[in-house]
């Protein structure tokens, strides 16, 4: 019994130090930074990836993933968890549109970062929430992830049909002004975002983990990011959307999220705390 | 009675306002009666005692003199009325005699006179006996003796009136009549000398009560002055004891009150422990937390260096005594070298030690010691013991907070490892569903598959047997040919390497000789025969063939070895012939020739390809055309043969060329005689050259000749240069980024003031990192009454700046670590440092970034001492200056006042004016601390009064906030932009942030130098040479760096171009063509941009044969280096990670600018 503890412990033990080697080949030869993702998840994930690709061992997949280029894109997916839906939590976009969208109309122009956009369906679900408030003509949103396929997939704004009534459900509980119909087209078993939005929008690819700001912008969303960074990361990715923000601009958390315990949890105040919407404090 | 320290906490509080109240609430506190202590009570009763007895004992005397004063007067009445019946009787006698003698009526008057005052004298007398009774008989005896008389006066008188005299002569002769009188007389006696003797005795009585009450007044007075001193005596104690109460509470209550409020339980010690040190006047302490183990850990130190801070466990010292104990304990007479007080100057043992536990509930949580150079005394210890129960709840308190903390920390933790786990979940069920769906697809097709699989199966296997041999095969035949390849590179090595090398070799001695034979040929000095000349002529003429062939040979051999480059632009046709004309037309004249060039109309005006290689080819044509002519002329025409190709046709009328030789010309070496070259001169390399270099740039040569009719060359090219797919060029060389890494050096020791810090002096905070000029400004600091601090580096300085809040900063610019641009900007962000005046120094001029940056002087190195002193009383003007001034424009009155109302804060002045002109004249008049402007103006426009402000020498220019309700557009922005902070548009939240902007500008102020001083530093200094005038196209999206860069490249002398994305970046290169006075010379290129990337855009750029060599750095947020690798490769010639550094980017742009 106690023996079999002991293996246990050993094994998680070494897990542990393969996971670690892992991480940094990945970072030393692909330049993706996991390093400072939550542990657990990792954990998991990598699991997973082990099963997909029939490796016993981590230091198995950690062979192939230095030696088989093509195998990365893969395994980037296992990585990163790409799962997101249009106006998820609709109560957070109706709280963007009653209490940061009025603060947003006093901006000249304005500048959106989504951050961890995953296939793009947040990054819409705001242009089309602003469009609806009349403020996309005067908006540049930009999306950004990790991970390139998921950004063409963000990019090219289609999506299965079946996934539209849940949209179209959550999009009518935001608040909405309009039809969700009136932003896409269907055929063939998908739906096509419409292309005008898209000038509004620049994907790129952009890590919390070792980019830096680019751009002021007054709204940052970054939903069900941080929960899988380590204490650190959060802190780093916190510390940039503070960076950008302009002064008075505002963050959007997950449900789930919480910048209390950050280093940075001063510099902003919160607005809407039920949904997690911050404002950057003034100076003074 | 157990006392929760819940009670005692909110008793002590109650207190508070009782304790520290007026008078008014401590008389009102002493309101209930026999509040009194119980011996002042006893005083008060004693001397309430004694003054009634004196009182009474007064009251009594009084009484005892005037019923005294009454027995008197009444003793003297008595004697008086008496008298006077005596004489009455005496009065009716004499009356008698008269009457008896006279026998005339008149002589009875007397008589008849007494008469009445007997009988009134007599009942006076009966009312003063009273109800004595010995007067009583007294008197009675006396009436009767009066009556006696009377009656024998009455006889006689009524005899007489008879007329019978001689009877009444008798009764007077029998003497019973003296008789009567001697009996009154005896009477009256007795009664006289009865109240004098009563008199004296009354007199007697009143001295004796005189003497008495004096006594006891004395008496009294001596108790009631005694008993005053023992009540102030007792006062005095209580008044003491009650101060020292009050004290111990107050102590109480402000320890409460510092401990109140949520802190970590360091902060939580830290505080305790100074109040306490204040409090008590200790000068040293630490104060140590019982952890779980019970062993007490220092969490906090007064005054105490960092010495030893090891856990004491249970018992091992006096500490752990006083915490088994739960009282304080004190030793006087400290030893030396215990406990030591230090400051920087000495250092001396404490007097005495108070070691203090503090525990809640029972359990000892912390422990307090702290050291004095006093005497401590029982107050002291009392004041520790009181709050050791509110300390020991508030460290308690503290370790939960933390705890719960903790607790809260994991709980988030776990919610978004909850989360991590649900989307995970998401994921994996979105895929099984795909999965499920899949698989049933194609477990249909996988079955169809099999069996077509099974059967392919066998003819693969043979397949892949043949395929492995072939590999192999190829495998090694493969390898050969790199090896061989690789042979024949190195060897084409070597070969241009010596080429090289040589061609070196050969070139430099005969520069000299070309030189000494042209002063030769010159003859300066006259003594060379012409013979002499005419070989020196012959030295440099064959000189020059020599080095003509040797760099002919060069070319060859780059050629060969395909190394030459070929740089693609525009080249205008007309113009390339017309230098050709310029240089060939005279050299035709000398041999007699006609040179003719002529441009076919239907030509294009210009081509595409390398303009060197181009004119050097048609400069071998015609100069070969003009060597084999004698006669006639040499001609140039250009024509278009096709639409994708341009013609250069160079013919002659000279000797012409043998078809068999024709082929043989083009050849390296050859020529078609070799006795020509003899004759004609040039190397014979020429045409091979030409021929190389016309297929280089994607043409060819042809050539049409016979013998004795003239040759004609045919240069044909294409259109537009497209090079090789395979041999793209590599654009420029990457220089890896400079970055400046110096070490900081370690901070020398700098005496300066912060050792002995005024809390209420004036404070100079000196960030400049070479020692002898903070020397000179420390001591002019001291010379002006400032105290001064120094700091020698960025970090130092923003660190002194937070902890010290000095009312002034001078800094430099050049640091060891950062740049004095990034600390003045980073003081301008923190809200603690943000409002002090920032004074810049430097060798280099950033006036008008510090300026911008919020700084309110700057002063170029050297300064001058007298510079110095102004700059101080400029920061000192600064900071003790309070009012703000705000210039409000706006055209609207209605909108000026709700605006004026809005802003009207404490200190700041507002001055609305509603028109641009009367905003000139007012920025001419004084400056402002910020701007507040509409875009819709009566005379002026919004931009136009901008424009005007930045291009006027004589007004000033504070941070402008743009508040308008237009929407504006991209470019609108954009514009705006470069003069103004920040732009909002009026919406209905919009005031809120219009404060809020204004708050902000106001603590940042523009430079309080003189006019025309700030246009000397614009002017003298600000220009740099290497930018003056260039051209730079920033493509960029983001408006705070393209405010950042215009801010840094303008000054500069720069002009600015914007593009917003990569398109736009194309279209204003096409906008400004190269050679144009308006073209570009550099680009900065942002990656990360809407419609068109950086990437794109540089790819874009690179594949313009005019844009080969336009340098293009690019701006990155993405930090890998291969990221940055990318960007070379899309044809960066350098880049720079943002966020932007502008020492950084000033460098790259300098090196980069083409010269």
């Amino acid at each position: 019994m106690d023996a079999e503890v002991e293996a246990g412990a050993g094994a998680t033990r070494d897990f542990e130090i393969e996971r670690k080697l892992l991480v940094d080949a990945i970072y030393l030869k692909y330049h993706y930074d996991f390093r400072a993702y939550a542990g657990a998840s990792m954990k998991r994930r990598l699991g997973a990836a082990m099963t997909h690709f029939g490796c016993a061992t981590l230091s198995q997949l950690q062979d192939r993933v230095l030696h088989e280029p093509p195998l990365f894109p893969q395994l980037l997916d296992f990585l990163t968890v790409q799962v997101s839906e249009m106006f998820r939590d609709p109560a957070y976009f109706l709280a963007l549109r009653e209490s940061v969208v009025p603060l947003l109309r006093t901006y000249p122009s304005l500048k959106v970062w989504v951050a961890g956009c995953s296939s793009g369906e947040e990054a819409y679900s705001i242009a089309i929430l602003l469009r609806e408030e009349g403020l996309l003509a005067r908006t540049l949103i930009y999306a950004t992830d990790i991970n390139p396929q998921a950004l063409k997939q963000a990019e090219a704004g289609v999506y299965d049909i079946d996934r539209m009534p849940a949209f179209t459900e959550n999009h009518r509980r935001s608040g909405a002004r309009s039809s969700l119909s009136d932003f896409y087209s269907a055929a063939y078993g998908r739906a096509a975002l419409d292309k005008s939005m898209k000038k509004h929008i620049v994907f790129s690819d952009h890590s919390l983990a070792t980019d830096s700001v680019f751009a002021e912008v007054q709204l940052v969303s970054c939903r069900n990011v941080l929960i899988y960074f380590d204490r650190a990361l959060q802190d780093r990715a916190v510390g940039l959307f503070a960076e950008a923000l302009c002064r008075k601009g505002f963050l959007g958390i997950g449900s789930k999220e919480s910048i209390r315990f950050s280093s940075h949890a001063d510099a902003f105040d919160e607005l809407v705390p039920s949904e997690r919407i911050y404002q950057k404090r003034g100076a003074g | 009675m157990f006392l929760s320290p819940g009670n005692i906490a909110a008793s002590s509080l109650q207190a508070a306002p009782l304790l520290t109240g007026t008078p008014a609430s401590l008389a009102r506190r002493s309101i209930g009666l026999f509040a009194l202590p119980i011996g002042t009570f006893a005083g008060f009763a004693v001397a309430f005692v004694a003054a009634l007895v004196v009182a009474f004992v007064a009251w009594r005397s009084l009484a005892d003199r005037s019923e005294a004063a009454n027995r008197v007067s009444h003793s003297l009445e008595l004697i008086a009325q008496a008298q006077a019946l005596l004489s009455a009787v005496q009065d009716a006698e004499t009356g008698q005699r008269g009457y008896l003698l006279t026998g005339a009526e008149r002589y009875l008057e007397p008589y008849t006179a007494s008469l009445g005052q007997l009988d009134t004298g007599l009942a006076r007398l009966r009312d003063l006996a009273g109800a004595d009774p010995q007067h009583r008989q007294q008197i009675d005896k006396l009436a009767s003796v009066v009556r006696d008389k009377m009656v024998e006066v009455d006889e006689t008188i009524e005899l007489q009136r008879r007329g019978q005299t001689d009877t009444a002569l008798a009764i007077i002769r029998s003497d019973r009549g003296k008789i009567a009188m001697g009996r009154i007389r005896a009477s009256i006696e007795a009664l006289t000398r009865g109240e004098n003797a009563a008199l004296d005795t009354s007199q007697a009585e009143w001295q004796e009560t005189i003497r008495v009450s004096s006594l006891v007044s004395t008496g009294g007075s001596a108790v009631l002055l005694l008993l005053i001193f023992v009540a102030a005596a007792a006062a005095a104690r209580d008044y003491r004891a009650q101060r020292r109460q009050e004290w111990v509470r107050t102590g109480q209550v402000r320890l409460a009150d510092a401990v109140a409020g949520e802190r970590r339980l360091d902060l939580q010690a830290d505080a305790v422990l100074s109040f306490l040190a204040e409090y008590l006047e200790a000068r040293v302490g630490a104060m140590y937390v019982a952890d779980s183990s019970g062993k007490l850990r220092r969490v906090a130190a007064y005054a105490l260096g960092s010495g030893a801070a090891e856990p004491v466990g249970p018992g091992a010292n006096l500490l752990a005594e006083a915490a088994r104990g739960r009282k304080p304990v004190r030793i006087d007479d400290v030893p030396e070298g215990y406990l030591p007080v230090a400051s920087g100057t000495g250092r001396a043992a404490s007097r005495s030690v108070l070691i203090a536990p503090a525990s809640a509930d029972g359990v000892i949580q912390a422990v307090i010691e702290l050291g004095f150079l006093r005497a401590v005394d029982a107050v002291d210890e009392e004041l520790l013991g009181r709050i050791a129960e509110i300390l020991g709840m508030a460290v308690r308190t503290a370790i939960d907070r933390q705890r719960v903390q903790e607790l809260l920390k994991e709980t988030q933790r776990q919610a978004e490892e909850l989360q991590t786990q649900q989307e995970e979940l998401r994921v994996s069920n979105e895929e099984l569903e795909e999965q499920g769906r899949a698989l049933k697809e194609s477990q249909e097709i996988l079955e169809s598959q099999q069996a077509e699989l099974e059967q392919t199966n066998s003819h693969l296997s043979a397949q892949s047997e043949m395929l492995e041999r072939q590999n192999n095969a190829l495998a090694s035949a493969q390898s050969e040919l790199g090896e061989r390849a690789g042979e024949l590179e190195r060897s084409n090595m070597v070969k241009s390497e010596f080429l090289a090398n040589m061609s070196h070799e050969l070139r430099t001695p005969l520069n000299s000789t070309l030189i000494l034979a042209t002063l030769l040929a010159d003859n300066k000095g006259g003594n060379l025969t012409a013979e002499q000349v005419k070989f020196a002529e012959t030295i440099s003429s064959a000189g020059n063939d020599l080095l003509a062939l040797i760099n002919d040979i060069l070319d060859l051999s780059k050629l060969e070895a395909g190394k030459m480059d070929v740089v693609a632009e525009i080249v205008p046709v007309a113009r390339a012939v017309d230098a050709l004309r310029t240089t060939f037309e005279p050299m035709a004249a000398q041999r007699q020739l006609r040179f003719a060039a002529s441009i076919d109309p239907a030509a294009p005006p210009s081509i595409e390809t390398d303009a060197q290689r181009l004119a050097q080819i048609l400069r071998n044509l015609i100069a070969n055309a003009l060597k084999f002519t004698d006669r006639g002329e040499v001609s140039l025409k250009v024509f278009a043969p096709d639409a994708a190709h341009v013609a250069f046709v160079v013919q002659d009328t000279g000797v012409g060329i043998a078809p068999g030789q024709q082929s043989v010309i083009f050849e390296a070496f050859r020529q078609a005689d070799g006795s020509t070259h003899r004759k004609h001169g040039g190397t014979g390399l020429g045409l091979s050259i030409s021929r190389d270099l016309a297929r280089l740039l994607g043409g060819d040569i042809s050539l049409q000749s016979e013998p004795g009719a003239g040759s004609t060359f045919t240069l044909t090219l294409p259109r537009h240069f497209a090079p090789p797919a395979a041999a793209a060029l590599a654009a420029g060389t990457p220089a890896a980024a400079a970055g400046r890494t110096v070490a900081a050096p370690a901070p020398p020791t700098f005496d300066d003031d912060r050792a002995k810090l005024k809390a209420d002096a004036r404070l100079i905070l000196v960030i400049e990192d070479d020692p002898r000029f903070a020397g000179i400004l420390r001591d002019l600091a001291h010379e002006m009454d400032f105290q001064c601090v120094v700091a020698h580096s960025a970090s130092e300085g923003l660190a002194a700046a937070t902890s010290y809040r000095p009312s002034a900063i001078l800094l430099d610019m050049n640091l060891p670590d950062h740049s004095g641009l990034g600390v003045l900007d980073q003081l301008k962000r923190n809200p603690l440092t943000r409002h002090i005046p920032v004074h810049v120094a430097s060798v280099d001029d950033y006036s008008r970034e510090a300026m911008e940056l919020g700084a309110v002087g700057y002063a170029l190195k050297p300064v001058k001492r007298d510079d110095l002193i102004a700059a101080l009383k400029g920061l000192e003007a600064k900071f003790s200056q309070g009012l703000r001034h705000v210039l409000v424009v706006e055209d609207d009155a209605r909108q000026l006042e709700s605006i004026t109302r809005l802003l009207e804060l404490e200190d700041v002045r507002i001055v609305g004016v509603s028109s641009g002109s009367e905003a000139l004249t007012r920025l001419q008049a004084s400056t402002f601390d910020c701007m507040v402007m509409d875009l819709n103006l009566p005379d002026l426009s919004g931009y136009e009064l901008l424009e005007k402000m930045a291009s006027r020498e004589d007004v000033s220019f504070p941070p402008v906030i743009v508040y308008t309700g237009r929407s504006l557009t991209r470019d609108e922005e954009q514009r705006l932009r470069r003069h103004s902070k920040s732009i909002i548009i009026k919406d209905a939240r919009s005031p809120e942030r219009l404060l809020d902007e204004v708050t902000l500008f106001l603590h940042q102020v523009e430079s309080t130098l003189p006019p025309e001083r700030q246009r000397m530093l614009r002017d003298a200094r600000n220009r740099e040479s290497a930018l003056e005038g260039r051209r730079i196209l920033v493509v960029e999206d983001d408006v705070r760096n393209i405010f950042a860069l215009s801010s840094v490249l303008e000054p500069k002398g720069a002009h600015v171009t914007i593009a917003r994305n990569g398109r736009e970046a194309l279209e204003a290169l096409e906008k400004n063509p190269a050679g144009s006075a308006e073209a570009i010379d550099l680009v900065l290129m942002d990656i990360m941009m809407p419609e068109m990337d950086g990437y794109t855009a540089m790819r874009e750029i690179r594949k313009r044969a005019e844009w080969k060599k336009l340098p293009i750095i690019a701006l990155t947020a993405k930090a890998m280096k291969d990221d940055q690798e990318k960007c070379l490769a899309a044809g960066a010639n350098d880049y720079i990670a943002k966020p932007l550094d502008v020492e950084k980017l000033l460098s790259l742009v300098r090196v980069w600018m083409p010269k």
